[in-house]
């Protein structure tokens, strides 16, 4: 290296100079933009794309859980699991907003992900999840999602545009600006 | 053209249709086609492996899904379009080849073509009709003298069996 550089250095009229100068400031500029950048900070390419359509067999038995029942009002998607400490961490968040926006034009639907049905069931019972929750069986609506890890938070807009997407456990503050903003909106 | 030259345009040769054979795409079969996509999907839930690698569950759900679209018929670029829908870019374990990123793709080969620029002028610069004749390589013949003095000097030292 130290070689190469030297008959770099030896070129005629400065052309190995400025050679190795612009290397030198090329690698300086692609590090520090790379070290600039939060490797957890992934960017979804779902947020701003209509929200892909599922209709999955509800966690409770009894029937369907389609995102088209829900068109024209705004809708919070939350993808949990029985396994998912932070889920149980969320949950009172989750809870305290299903509670303030539940009678009005807001839907909360649980997906159930990775888990098995028997596990989940327990789990909304004990934790008292009054909110609909569907079985995410093969993961398709977890993958059309771009869900990373859970749990996962995705803001539906009226017009079914996901909005906006929380990763981790999400705060009742965090539940409510969201909401906010996308009611706003017709 | 010297031997030297005639070398380098072999090897050059050489590679290049090792290159082109190994890259032609070869008629694929459904179970080749899954392979090869899920070997360029990037697992959500690992740090850098590749959907092909991986056993974890997301992995095997998307490898799912990736053969039932394989035997929907769908092409592979159709299925790897749904992956970027959902989850960008990042989801390819190999960056786009398009845009800035072209040029990380062509660096290699530029710097293929500037070392085989160098070897070319220095093959030449060895050339015996280049220099006009083999002296200057090498070395230059010591005096008449000098070479008398050594060679009296190794009888000597041969008669003392040194």
């Amino acid at each position: 290296m130290a070689a190469a550089v030297g008959r770099l250095r030896a070129m005629p009229g400065g052309l190995g100079n400025a050679l190795v100068i612009a290397a030198l400031v090329g690698l300086i500029v692609v590090l520090a933009l790379g070290f600039r950048r939060d490797p957890h900070d992934i960017r979804s390419a779902a947020v701003g794309k209509p929200a892909p359509a599922f209709d999955l067999a509800a966690l409770d038995g009894g029937g369907r859980v389609a995102l088209a029942q829900y068109r024209g009002k705004v809708v919070v998607v939350n993808f949990f699991a029985s396994w998912c400490v932070p889920c149980r961490e969320e949950h009172p968040a989750l809870v305290r907003a299903w509670e303030r926006y539940r009678t009005s034009d807001v839907v909360l639907v649980g997906v159930l992900y990775q888990d098995s049905v028997e596990s989940g069931r327990e789990f909304v019972r004990r934790l008292g999840t009054t909110w609909p929750t569907a079985i995410d069986d093969d993961g398709r609506t977890a993958l059309g999602f771009g869900v990373f890890g859970i749990p996962e938070t995705f803001f539906i807009g009226r017009d079914g545009v996901i909005a906006g997407r929380h990763i981790g456990p999400i705060d009742e503050a965090t539940l409510i600006q969201g909401i906010d903003a996308l009611r706003k909106t017709p | 053209m010297n031997a030297a030259r005639w070398a380098l345009l072999a090897a050059v040769l050489a590679v290049g249709v090792a290159a082109l054979f190994a890259a032609w795409p070869a008629p694929a079969g459904p179970e080749e086609r899954v392979e090869r996509i899920v070997a360029e999907l990037r697992c959500p839930v690992c740090q850098g492996l590749s959907v092909a690698d991986s056993p974890s569950e997301s992995a095997r759900q998307m490898r799912d899904l990736v053969a039932q679209r394989v035997a929907e018929g769908r092409t592979d670029a159709e299925i790897r379009e749904e992956f970027r829908r959902s989850y960008g870019d990042w989801v390819f374990l190999a960056p786009e080849t398009g845009g800035p990123a072209a040029l990380m793709w062509l660096a290699p080969l530029l710097l293929v073509a500037a070392g085989l620029a160098i070897a070319w002028s220095r093959t030449r610069a060895r050339s015996p009709d280049a220099r006009g004749s083999v002296a200057g390589v090498i070395a230059p013949q010591p005096p008449p003298a000098a070479v008398e003095q050594l060679r009296a000097r190794v009888a000597r030292e041969e008669a003392a069996d040194l």
